[in-house]
């Protein structure tokens, strides 16, 4: 019995078990996953069935049928073929149209063809991306008790299909994923890559709610960062490295230390929201105005930005803007609660006396211009006010609750309003919002003139000489009143009123060239380079997001940027309790000719560590990289890999079926630049990818899981497939690629941070319905019944390889999903439209669905269905069958 | 050894008709009953009540009179150990319980004043009176006392034991779980997933509150142009189009599952309207759960659903009582004066009703029924009269399916903040895995380069509370 006492508590938290890694006895067992990888021989032709002899993937799959006295299954017919073909490249079946035009055609050429059609489709991306984010655990949610939405995971996805459709080469799309922000400055949108890194879950209540520096917190680093190195290793290397989290096995290649110098090279970067630009002009101008507002940051007017010609043309034309305002003088001034005001010389009104609570103050006066577009409020300083104001609150503050507008007794409409200074939550809109329980304020700026602006919905239609009414609504309390206001009006044209010039650089304008200080000369130089770079950033529109890693970025609660990497340890038995040295950076001590730990230049760049672990990765020596993948791909299109086990190479994990097969794939590959299209040209237009699915009871008799590929494996359709297919079917796809997923559920305001969702009553015609599976949403712990009993996985784990179960709550989900009704309506819809009388509409259905005629008795028995019960029942029953469901 | 995975092989995998198996025994996988026994079991079912928020243990079931002493002093454990909270606990000032404790039954358990009707059956309950959990977040204890692990995915228990023992009944589904009304747990579905294991071993959620609460169990109302003479036409030609194509593709024993999940599919849309028509329940039965009093009504009527499942066939039902969420649940930060009896006045007369009348029907013998929230309290206050989450020490209990009544095992240190002598999720695991035939270190499921197990690398039967 375990008594689990306090110190053991945290090692349980963090350790998993560890029954076994990869690898076997070094010396007894060669491992042979990390066995350097040479081209191996073909076997010998065999002859003895023909188009058997000259592929090599089938002379090498030959041999062994002959090793195992097994034969290969006969060619597959056309229709089966393009339908496997159709469905494995972009997860949809073929048209009508396309298996009719194949079956003309037998000829090589025409699988050739077809393949590269296949290849070239679009469709192509988002069939493999959808894979890939199987493997990857991808979702939009942070998973865990908070699972909050990611607003921005989607760009990750758009950058797999991208990189899919264009057949990157596989070590550079391996390198985007760790280093994409790092790597290719030229190309700034591969920062989309890395957010591979941040795909799996985050624990939002630990990393927000948790003080910084605690040992829970560190737990939840240390835990996060493993889910991106078991990510990152799984998914490229096929190594169960987060086995090595505990203790290094004592015949294990991958130590403790290598584990922990994997956490080292994640050490400085958290899951957050990364911006990014979306090509290489655009990140340089950023990078350049960026360094210039820092520099203003420091007070500093950035070197070289102008000219004194420059200067010179940029007051010349703030002046022009500037004198064609008129102040609002001599004006009547009211006060609601008795308030003197002395007239200044410079137009302003003073308030005397006793400041009372509240005030409303109101200026009446002829408009001296016609055709006002805009109104000026400047709140000046005076020696009388409480901290020289401008306000007379006892800390020299103001609040503006509203500010009203009347001509010839009308209230005009502002359009917007804009101040140069807005205290926190009081901004200047406020003012304008007729709530009299919000205002403008201008603290903790006060001691200093503010200015506002407020401009009209349209220019005014009274002309010069009409009365114009301003009412200052200061309701607050405490004496938030304006102490010496100040109304001006311009009757300019479209104004450039992005934000007021203050009343500084106003009078530094008035003072002469000659006599302005060395301060005012800054002053103004510093105003026109702030007002520049402003403008100029605004131009450049705000930058992409996307869910990824950073090292630096706005704190969150608790959750703060860890600016450089944070020290890790290698920690004993996994426990916090017990770290032993610092890690260093690196990887695998295992892989022959590569080194296992990194030398970085810059120990505090954390991005040099993650160039360093790409490089690493797919360096042509790491034999594991290459051998993983075209096994990846095998899996998919045989329903099982080389390796039955794709994420797990290692001892415990399944062995090559076909070594030599893997082998000379996996070199073939490296050696033709990582291209996946050749890869699927290659085993696509293989014998043994052609075969028959047909059962052999003598064969399954000695090898039932079709280790040897004596036939093809029949598969049944993934949830996408099906789905996709429906929708396809019915006529109903939205082929519009990439952007925000598409959200299949009515989404509420949950109990906490997680909202609720309803799926089930989720309109089942909304547009958000119609797209491709890939664009759908998914969320971590709130997944899509539907989608779930059709085995989709849970996207908390890694999933290199999908279940395919059947159950009677699989079989009511599909026959009374609301969606899946709906479709099959509109797909009897379709079929009615295109053809006229029961049997050709049944005969139609056939075509699309199972891409064949019907017998007699089937088009007997559906026509009949159709004739009492509705096409659209005969379209459900198709639907439901295992002929469509089932891919041969 | 994973005895459990060749012989449901071809349920899982993507590849085409592994079909080794006979036709007959490929159908057993979706119906056999114990198909990974270690030894003979002496529950069959288990029915589990989880308590969601972290019960407070010095409050119900663990009497710690040396809090009264302390009360409103700082809380000092001696030798210099951290005393820590995940929220804040300024001054961490004792609290101690506001409630009356009494010993009950033979066994001279003590139980608090807020729970009078479990303390009438304290002899038929097995108590695991220290229980600890790694985490004091809920969503990780949430995890912990569900899978195993703190980190999300993994499976859970209902999933590892409809994975390992299969069907019971033929007409609906193995593993059900019945969420509060007012919303999901912590985590989710994430409570309730089947990990790594084939999908078809995933809790199936049902709203008792709902009219149709199983999911897709009928075609969505809007659909005019289904009805039941519709339906039997549809089926039939299914059925033919179905038995064609297998005639024609012989040999793969999916193909011909599919064929009888439909059929089940057809059985299931009988059975569990049936299942939830509570009208047979006799009045007497409805009063002894509450089913008559609205504070109870709505976990009475879960419990009597429950019992339904169970006499039923179904393997493994889950009954929660509060969502997530920071109030109407166990996770009394503000006020254990008000907040808790709350929530024990909705559970506690339905849960002993549960237990009494499994009793009265011969089922209590294999059935099991736990008793589990995913940690306890502080001994401290938060806030005013509020405690914070502890995972040092809370209290399970387990009754039925061959526990030991009036038994019990661990305890608490003098304040009730850590366990001197403890359990964890793991023991507990081990010991209902154990009482249902099942070595817990047996039943392993490989992933990702690990054999998992639903007790990890620890766990041991508690053999203490095992009749």
């Amino acid at each position: 019995m375990s008594r689990c006492v306090v110190s053991q508590l945290l090692f349980l938290l963090l350790g998993l078990s560890c029954g076994s890694a990869i690898g076997g006895e070094k010396n007894a067992d060669p491992w042979w996953a990390i066995q350097p990888l040479t081209r191996p021989e073909l076997p010998k032709k065999n002859t003895q069935h023909p188009g058997w002899a000259e592929h090599p993937i089938d002379r090498f799959v030959a041999a062994m049928h002959t090793e195992k006295g097994l034969s290969p299954a006969p060619a597959a017919d056309s229709q089966t073929f393009i339908r496997r073909a159709t469905f494995n490249l972009t997860g949809l079946p073929p048209t009508p149209g396309e298996v009719e035009a194949f079956a003309n055609d037998p000829s090589l050429e025409a699988t050739k063809r077809l393949i590269d059609r296949l290849l070239a489709s679009p469709r192509y991306g988002e069939r493999w991306a959808r894979h890939w984010m199987d493997v990857v655990h991808y979702a939009e949610t942070h998973g865990h008790d908070e699972d909050a939405i990611r607003e921005n995971a989607w760009p990750y996805r758009d950058w797999l299909i991208e990189s899919f459709n264009n057949d990157k080469p596989y070590a550079r799309f391996v390198r985007e994923q760790i280093a994409g922000d790092v790597l290719f400055p030229e190309d700034p949108a591969a920062t989309r890559g890395i957010g591979f890194l941040a795909t799996g879950p985050w624990d939002e209540s630990s990393q927000m709610g948790i003080s910084d520096g605690t040992i829970d917190k560190k737990i939840a680093q240390y835990l996060d960062r493993d889910d991106m190195i078991a990510t990152v290793m799984s998914t490229f290397v096929s190594t169960t490295v987060h086995c090595a989290r505990c203790h290094d096995h004592k015949f294990d290649p991958v130590s403790l230390e290598d584990y922990y110098s994997l956490q080292a090279v994640f050490a400085g970067v958290d899951k957050v929201d990364r911006p990014f630009d979306a090509d290489a002009r655009l990140a340089k101008r950023r990078a350049l105005l960026l360094s210039r507002q820092r520099t203003l940051g420091q007070g500093e007017v950035p070197e070289g930005m102008f000219t004194n010609a420059d200067l010179a043309q940029l007051e010349a034309e703030l002046k022009r803007s500037q004198a064609d305002w008129a102040i609002l003088s001599p004006a009547v001034v009211e006060s609601s609660s008795g308030i003197e005001f002395e007239a200044k010389p410079d137009g302003s009104f003073l308030a005397l006396g006793q400041a009372p609570e509240k005030d409303t103050t109101t200026f009446t006066a002829k408009l001296p211009i016609s055709g006002v577009t805009a109104l000026q409020l400047d709140v000046l300083t005076d020696e009388s006010l409480p901290q020289n104001g401008p306000g007379r609150a006892e800390n020299g503050n103001l609040h503006l609750t509203d500010f009203v507008v009347r001509v010839n007794g009308k209230a005009v409409n502002i359009d917007k309003a804009e101040a140069d200074f807005n205290q926190s939550d009081w901004t200047i809109d406020r003012a304008i919002d007729t709530n009299p329980d919000s205002a403008w304020g201008i603290h903790p700026q006060e001691g200093q003139p503010h200015r506002a602006l407020f401009v009209f919905e349209k220019p005014l239609a009274a002309s010069k000489g009409d009365e114009i009414r301003i009412e200052l609504h200061q309701l607050h309390g405490r004496k938030h009143l304006i102490g010496r206001p100040r109304l001006s009006l311009t009757n300019r044209e479209n104004p450039d009123f992005n934000k007021p010039i203050s009343i500084q650089i106003s009078t530094i304008l008035k003072t002469s060239r000659e006599k302005r200080s060395k301060e005012q000369k800054h002053a103004l130089a510093f105003y026109f380079a702030k007002a520049v770079n402003e403008r100029e950033m605004a131009s450049l529109g705000t930058q992409n997001k996307v869910y990824a890693v950073a090292s630096q970025f706005t704190a969150l609660g608790n959750f703060k940027p860890a600016q450089k990497p944070r020290a890790v340890h290698v920690l004993h038995r996994g426990s916090i309790h017990t770290p032993g040295k610092l890690a260093r950076p690196g990887a695998l001590s295992c892989v022959d000719g590569l080194e296992s730990r990194f030398t970085i230049a810059r120990a505090e760049a954390e991005e040099d560590r993650r160039a360093a672990l790409a490089h690493w990765l797919t360096d042509d020596r790491n034999v594991l990289l290459w051998r993983s993948i075209v096994n990846r791909v095998w899996h998919y299109h045989f329903g099982r890999g080389i390796v039955g086990t794709p994420n797990d190479f290692g001892r415990m994990g399944d062995r090559p079926s076909h070594p030599e097969l893997l082998d000379w794939l996996a070199y073939e590959f490296r050696a033709r630049g990582g291209s996946l299209k050749w890869l699927h040209r290659t085993i696509m237009t293989s014998s043994v990818y052609r075969q028959q699915s047909a059962h052999n009871e003598v064969f399954a008799a000695s090898d039932a899981d079709n280790r040897w590929l004596w036939r093809m494996n029949r598969k049944r359709l993934d949830a996408e497939s099906y789905r996709d297919s429906v929708l396809q079917l019915a006529g109903n796809m939205n082929w519009e690629m990439g952007g925000p997923s598409d959200r299949q559920f009515n989404m509420s305001k949950g109990v906490h941070v997680t909202p609720t969702l309803d799926y089930i009553g989720f309109d089942p015609d909304a547009p958000a319905n119609h797209r491709r599976s890939v664009y759908r949403f998914v969320f971590r712990t709130i997944p899509d019944p539907l989608m779930q009993l059709m085995d989709c996985p849970d996207a908390s784990q890694h999933a290199p390889r999908r279940e395919s179960s059947v159950t009677a709550l699989q079989a009511l989900a599909m026959l009374n999903n609301r969606f899946l009704v709906r479709q099959s309506e509109r797909l009897a819809k379709r079929l009615e439209r295109e053809a006229d009388s029961p049997i050709a509409q049944v005969n139609r259905l056939f075509r699309l669905v199972y891409h064949r005629e019907p017998a007699p008795d089937e088009s007997r028995l559906v026509s009949q269905l159709a004739r009492e019960h509705g096409l659209a029942n005969a379209c459900r029953v198709v639907l439901n069958s295992n002929e469509f469901l089932f891919v041969n | 050894m994973r005895p459990a995975l060749s012989r449901r092989s071809f349920f899982e995998t993507t590849a085409g008709g592994f079909a080794g198996l006979a036709l007959g025994q490929a159908l057993a996988a979706e119906a056999a009953d114990g198909q990974v026994i270690h030894h003979r079991p002496k529950a069959k079912r288990v029915i589990q009540l989880f308590m969601n928020g972290g019960v407070s243990q010095m409050d119900t079931f663990d009497h710690k009179p040396a809090l009264d002493g302390l009360n409103g002093k700082k809380f000092d454990p001696g030798d210099g150990r951290l005393v820590e909270s995940v929220t804040k606990s300024p001054g961490f000032k004792v609290l101690k319980s506001p409630f009356g404790f009494r010993q009950h039954g033979d066994c001279g358990r003590w139980v608090s004043d807020v729970l009078p009707h479990m303390a009438s059956i304290v002899d038929d309950l097995a108590f695991l009176m220290s229980m600890n959990s790694p985490t004091n977040v809920h969503g990780l204890g949430s995890y912990m006392q569900n899978t195993g692990f703190t980190l999300p995915g993994f499976p859970c228990m209902g999933a590892w034991i409809s994975y390992a023992l299969g069907r019971i009944n033929q007409n609906l589904p193995e593993f059900i779980v019945l969420p509060d009304p007012n919303g999901l747990p912590y985590n989710n579905h994430g409570n309730f997933t089947s990990g790594f294991l084939p999908a078809q071993h995933q809790g199936t959620v049902i709203d008792a509150s709902d009219d149709q609460p199983v999911r897709y169990l009928f075609p969505p109302k809007e659909a005019n142009h289904i009805h039941p003479a519709s339906e039997a036409a549809s089926r039939e030609v299914l059925q033919a189009l179905n038995a064609r194509h297998m005639a024609r593709t012989p040999g793969d024993s999916r193909l011909d599952a599919r064929i009888r999940s439909l059929m089940m599919a057809a059985r299931m849309q009988l059975s569990v309207p049936e299942l939830f028509d509570l009208k047979s329940e006799s009045p007497a039965v409805l009063k002894l759960y509450g089913a008559d009093n609205k504070t109870t009504a709505d976990f009475a009527k879960r419990c009597i659903l429950g019992r339904r499942m169970l006499e039923r066939g179904v393997r493994f039902i889950q009954i929660w009582s509060g969502a997530g969420g920071p109030s109407n649940n166990w996770d009394n930060h503000a006020n254990i004066h008000s907040e808790l009896p709350h929530m024990t006045r909705q559970v506690d007369q339905p849960i002993t009703a549960l237990i009494k009348d499994l009793k009265a029907r011969g089922m209590l013998e294999d059935t099991l029924v736990v008793w589990t929230t995913e940690f306890g309290r502080m001994p401290f206050s938060q806030g005013q009269a509020g405690r914070d989450h502890n995972g040092g020490t809370f209290v399970t209990w387990l009754a039925g399916g061959g526990t030991q009544g009036g038994s019990s095992f661990g305890e608490s240190d003098r304040w009730g903040w850590k366990s001197e002598n403890g359990t964890t999720s793991h023991d507990m695991f081990a010991t209902i895995l154990h009482l249902l035939g099942i070595d817990h270190e047996k039943l392993t499921v490989r992933h990702n380069g690990i054999d998992r197990r639903l007790t990890d690398v620890h766990g041991h039967v508690v053999r203490e509370i095992v009749a």
